[in-house]
């Protein structure tokens, strides 16, 4: 149940919660949308719910006592810092320890959302000391803003103060129906298309990267890297939904990315949650791009590795995270400015070198990795096996969800559908897009997530 | 309406569902498997609609009446099992205490142990067609496909002294199979000798109703050109779907199409190939164990002269008889290139 795509979730979790929450007064919104999240959490982590509720309790009491000791005396100058130290040890050694013990092939799998938690408690921490967040809030705030259930499993990573958790809502069925309309195409895109092309991507590594053919092996990137952005952008649309039926801002996490024209642009554009985290707790701190070119290369290759090990517990995660760092390091040095004034240029290089950073991020076996590139280039190697006329046989399976998902990664093709979005074609639209949905949930079980893991 | 056209759209439209869902549970979704509470009714009533039975057959008395039929018979089939489980049960249980009162008798009368001729039975011959005993409940309401042929049917097809042939052998010849197949036939040179009648997710239960390629059925495909032999390896897909009665039925349902339609035609059963050990050890329905079951049941079809059995699995598995991991691509395909090993081993066993 706790999966936004399961019949469960749709028809038992969400209408009870929205019922209650909808008819308790102001004042209890908040304890109503804690308690809604601790069941939904454990539904999916029965044991872990624990280590979600302690590290909330945690970071709530040593921030107020942050606070606390900001507003008193000057011999206590220190301690601020001090707590935040031991703060941020802390949710990083919970975070470690299990990546640390996965990545040495231990049985365990990463408790639900961790990764994502975790740094919304972080950002927390580092905005009380900054003094972005002053008073210290209440503890039914604070513990409602880590648990939230929209954002617990996969982000987005909102921050405190995006949240607005102290106005009294009103919610009105208006919060309601403008949630579903972010709600329901997030549905469609994870459960009728990421889902459904990623089969395609499955079905290379089951016949194996060296029988593939050198065409195949380009829609095969390309088909994987719609996966994940439909999967994830897709997960992001339901989370900042179901928050907006709940009476908060909708937080945007992808703004068209393959749309852009640099790989600086492409992560200013995906996850931008997660990247804009790194930019204002990491980046920024470090002196930014504000700061002598040895020094700005060594920060941003320190973003990026910790960009790859926050992704997974393997080292191609890592080899991800160092070659998009190297291209955004050359386009800050070299050749960002030609990039900008050519913009089909730097278009074309983002959906070139994108795809291609996306097959080491898939494949975390490096000699499967080194195949399937080879397949990719074929210059220096000849394939045994490889059934020449597979590229048709997959365009002739997938090509309307090819050309769904490349249509939707145009900005003007999107602009559309907001532009209508309040007459009755596109609302018809909407319904017949829930209960399709909805019907193909039902009858292919969903695939969890491929974040969920993360 | 105004406010919230989206919302109130889906709200009735559950209710809708819901009620269609109420309203059939006990006749056209009475097969659905819904509990109401974690599982909502709607999950019947979706089910249904990829099933062909659309919401407003709930006013359709013969597809309410075939559905209630189906379960009913389905009903008297598990009472009927859980009978005989039960009688073999008690039978043994009699037998047992026969025993144990026979052997405090003996003791009792120790002081002249008269030497007890214990009869022993005579060696029952099983006919080969004759399963030697039935699927239990327990083995039915668990998915279990049990071995009740033993291996009589096994060994006999293995009499047979197979050919090597070389790779025109195959211009007569038509494969019909799942995703497997699929794979042999996009990794091998067979495409450009046989015909291949092959899907995803094929099963024994639903292979004469498909359409495959071009609208090709399986009929129609016999019925279109003379095929000199037959390939079937189908039933990795229905593991978990009915017992191995079923399956066997199923699947004698397919050979005697086959031979009613073009009776010149050999066919040469394949086992179904094994899975991996990983998925093999850890799941109840897809598992070796099962696979065998089956395997042994539609061996006894094999005559020697018509219909012939093959099993590929001893080339392709490892000692243990899991499916073997430098071959595969997941847990139960081969890899593209592996095929070639299905290949030659095709090439050898010709008939």
């Amino acid at each position: 149940m706790a999966s936004f795509t399961s019949l469960g979730f749709l028809f038992r979790f969400l209408p009870i919660f929205l019922i209650v929450y909808y008819f308790v007064p102001s004042k209890f919104k908040n304890l109503v949308a804690l308690l809604g999240s601790l069941v939904f959490y454990s539904l999916g982590e029965p044991i872990f719910v624990f280590l979600l509720i302690f590290l909330s309790l945690v970071n709530f009491f040593i921030a107020n006592a942050s606070c606390r000791a900001k507003k008193s005396t000057s011999k206590k100058k220190n301690r601020p810092k001090i707590y935040l130290i031991l703060v941020i040890l802390l949710d990083l050694i919970s975070l470690v320890t299990f990546k640390v013990l996965i990545a040495a092939g231990f049985n365990v799998l990463l408790p639900l959302g961790l990764s994502f938690y975790t740094f919304k408690m972080l950002s927390y921490q580092i905005d009380v000391y900054r003094g972005t967040i002053k008073e210290g809030p209440p503890i039914l705030e604070v513990i409602t803003y880590f648990c939230i259930f929209p954002q617990v499993a996969e982000g987005p990573i909102m921050r405190f103060r995006e949240g607005d958790f102290f106005d009294e809502k009103k919610i009105t069925l208006l919060n309601i129906e403008n949630g579903l309309r972010y709600f329901i195409p997030g549905l469609a895109m994870k459960v009728l298309l990421a889902d459904r092309i990623g089969i395609l991507w499955n079905d290379l590594g089951m016949y194996g990267y060296e029988s593939i053919s050198t065409p195949l092996a380009w829609l095969g990137a390309f088909a994987y890297s719609f996966e994940l952005y439909f999967d994830f952008w897709g997960y992001s649309l339901m989370a900042s939904g179901l928050m907006v039926a709940m009476g908060y801002e909708f937080i945007e996490n992808f703004n068209h990315p393959y749309a852009s024209n640099s790989i600086s642009e492409f992560y200013r554009r995906w996850h931008i949650t997660l990247g804009s985290f790194f930019r204002d707790y990491v980046y920024f701190p470090l002196g930014g791009s504000r700061t002598s070119k040895p020094k700005m290369v060594l920060n941003l290759s320190l973003v990026w590795i910790l960009t790859g090990i926050w992704h997974g517990n393997s080292l191609n995660f890592i080899l991800w995270g160092v070659i998009l760092g190297l291209f955004i390091i050359l386009e800050k040095l070299f050749y960002g400015e030609f990039l900008k004034k050519n913009r089909i240029i730097g278009n074309i290089y983002v959906l070139i070198l994108i795809p291609l950073s996306w097959v080491v991020f898939a494949i975390s076996d490096f000699p499967k990795m080194g195949t399937y590139f080879s397949r990719l280039f074929p210059f220096f190697t000849t394939a045994q096996v490889v059934d020449q006329g597979d590229i048709f046989t997959y365009l002739g399976d997938y090509w309307y969800l090819i050309i769904a998902a490349v249509l939707l990664c145009i900005p003007k093709i999107t602009d559309l559908f907001r532009k209508y979005k309040d007459t009755v074609a596109v609302k018809i639209l909407l319904v017949l897009l829930f209960w399709y949905s909805v019907y193909f949930c039902t009858i292919s079980e969903g695939n969890p997530f491929m974040y969920l893991n993360f | 309406m105004k406010k919230a056209p989206v919302l109130l759209s889906i709200i009735i439209s559950s209710l809708v569902l819901l009620l269609v869902g109420i309203i059939g549970r006990n006749n056209v979704y009475a097969e659905g498997t819904s509990n109401g509470l974690t599982e909502p009714v709607l999950k019947d009533v979706l089910m249904g609609i990829k099933d062909g039975v659309y919401p407003w057959h709930i006013f359709d008395s013969d597809v309410k009446n075939e559905a209630i039929e189906k379960v009913n018979a389905q009903r008297a089939l598990e009472e009927e099992m859980l009978k005989k489980q039960e009688e073999a049960l008690a039978a043994e249980e009699k037998k047992k205490e026969e025993e144990r009162i026979a052997k405090e008798e003996a003791k009792k009368a120790k002081p002249t142990p008269t030497p007890t001729p214990t009869p022993t039975p005579e060696p029952t011959y099983t006919p080969r067609y004759e399963p030697l005993r039935e699927t239990t409940y327990d083995e039915y309401i668990s998915h279990i496909s049990a071995d009740i042929y033993g291996e009589d049917g096994v060994n006999f097809a293995s009499e047979y002294k197979f050919k090597n042939v070389d790779i025109t052998y195959f211009d007569d010849a038509l494969f019909i199979g799942d995703s497997r197949t699929v794979g042999l036939r996009k990794y091998t040179d067979l495409k450009e000798h046989a015909d291949f009648l092959c899907k995803t997710s094929m099963t024994i239960y639903k292979v004469l109703e498909s359409d495959f390629d071009n609208k090709l059925t399986v009929e129609k495909a016999l019925k279109n050109k003379k095929y000199g032999k037959v390939y079937i390896m189908l039933g990795i897909n229905e593991l978990g779907t009915g017992t191995t009665e079923n399956f066997l039925a199923s699947y004698t349902t397919l050979v005697d199409e086959i031979r009613e339609i073009s009776p010149e035609t050999k066919i040469i059963i394949q086992a179904i190939m094994n899975i991996d050990r990983t998925q093999s050890t850890k799941d109840k329905v897809f598992n070796n164990t099962n696979i065998l079951g089956r395997n042994n049941a539609i061996a006894t079809l094999a005559d020697n002269e018509n219909i012939f059995y093959i099993d590929i699995n001893p080339i392709v598995c490892d000692e243990d008889g899991f499916l073997r991991d430098d071959l595969r691509g997941d847990h139960l395909h081969l890899l593209g290139k592996s095929n070639e090993l299905w290949r030659e081993f095709l090439l050898a066993h010709g008939v």
